[in-house]
């Protein structure tokens, strides 16, 4: 398992150049409004189906969640771009033992109220259109040993161009309780159905 | 109302602008190969959630149906764009007496089997994650006109991005067939259907 080292300077140099990056490439960034609870860390579950999303985690992270970043990447992705690993990446690697160790790793960071997790609870690359949002069973474990008070954010991102062939992005932000105080099964329960209002929001959103 | 208007150079230009801009934005366009009769036109229903949507089906006309491109939008995109008018878009401004005009023109190139009518029947940008297309009624008009002159296709596309930074369409067509006596309800079941099932398999995309 390869831990973050994180360097405060260069994650914000990072972030300042993403920011950059991603007005050019994108039409609109349009988060919905939402607000962290005080005094806790951030596990954000966000949904995956994009190149984009770990950079989409970085830039909520930074510019509206107001936490430092470590985000959850796959082991052999992390080693082809370990720059990520400066700014926050830690590793993960589903098919051993050592996955125990990433899960609680991430737990411990979460111990830190300053801090936030980008945690992809599809473990894989999974339509925008789906409907249906499969919570990795790994979750449980990660949120079973979070010591320190932590909310529990689903962020469902969804692009769409309407009058632009740049594409927009709308982040919905769901809150989905503090971790202990609720079950696996109500979390999975939770995201599917704000997963849902999501769609349904979308549809009706200002363009 | 604005009638295409014929100028090869400027088409020239454009033509090979549209094709590049396509090909340039898109890690591909995927379609499902629809083969269309020779001797009767086509016309090519679509949803519109994009300024892509016109672009797109314009590449796949050159690429699969290779027909004359036409295309009925809105009276202020074509006065806005002014190039449009001259890659085959007529227009049609909703609300007004101009609105039989242009229906009428619509039925009239339908009677050419060389032609290709591509229309846009919710009228306006929607979501591409909208789930219930809904249909404006003077498309009843232009099939009633133009009965067994031409063939039905209908077009269902989504944008995704996956793993590559650029995005990725997927078109998924079908041949439909419509007497010219279908009501609008019956019209937008029809379209429905196949747009309901273009969801289902985008949604079950996984990398």
């Amino acid at each position: 398992m390869i831990p973050a080292r994180r360097v405060a300077l260069f994650s914000n140099w990072f972030a300042i150049y993403m920011r950059y990056r991603m007005r050019k490439a994108f039409n609109r960034l349009e988060v919905m409004p939402f607000t962290p609870k005080e005094g806790h860390s951030v596990l954000l579950l966000c949904n995956h189906f994009s190149w984009w999303d770990g950079l989409w985690g970085n830039y909520l992270a930074y510019w509206h969640l107001n936490r430092k970043l470590y985000i959850m990447m796959q082991e052999d992705h992390l080693q082809k771009r370990m720059l990520l690993n400066l700014f926050g990446g830690f590793s993960i690697n589903r098919s051993s033992r050592e996955m125990i160790k990433s899960l609680q790793y991430a737990a411990g960071l979460l111990n830190d109220k300053e801090n936030l997790v980008v945690v992809f609870p599809q473990g894989e690359l999974i339509s925008n259109h789906t409907t249906e949002i499969k919570v990795e069973k790994g979750i449980e474990r990660l949120i079973k040993n979070i010591k320190g008070p932590c909310q529990i954010v689903y962020n469902c991102a969804l692009i769409d161009y309407f009058e632009s062939l740049k594409p927009s992005v709308y982040f919905h932000l769901f809150d989905c309780g503090i971790a202990g105080e609720l079950s696996f099964e109500e979390l999975t329960d939770k995201i599917n159905t704000f997963h849902q209002q999501a769609l349904k929001a979308q549809v009706n959103v200002a363009h | 109302m604005i009638y295409p208007q014929k100028n090869k150079l400027i088409n020239w230009f454009f033509h090979g602008y549209i094709l590049r801009l396509v090909d340039k934005s898109f890690q591909q366009v995927k379609y499902n190969p629809l083969s269309v009769k020779s001797d009767k036109s086509v016309l090519l229903l679509a949803n519109h959630f994009s300024w892509w949507d016109g672009f797109l089906m314009y590449y796949l006309n050159h690429n699969l149906f290779k027909k004359r491109f036409h295309v009925m939008v809105i009276e202020e995109t074509v006065q806005k764009v002014s190039f449009f008018k001259y890659m085959g878009a007529f227009s049609v401004q909703k609300n007004s007496r101009d609105v039989v005009a242009s229906l009428n023109y619509a039925a009239e190139l339908l009677n050419d089997p060389q032609n290709l009518v591509l229309i846009f029947p919710q009228g306006k940008l929607f979501s591409n994650f909208t789930g219930e297309v809904v249909f404006e009624k003077g498309l009843v008009k232009i099939i009633q006109q133009a009965a067994g002159k031409f063939q039905t296709v209908l077009a269902a596309t989504f944008i995704e991005n996956l793993q590559y930074k650029k995005p990725t369409a997927s078109v998924y067509l079908a041949a439909a067939d419509i007497s010219g006596s279908e009501s609008i309800a019956e019209l937008q079941q029809v379209y429905q259907q196949h747009y309901h099932n273009a969801q289902k398999q985008q949604t079950q995309i996984a990398v």
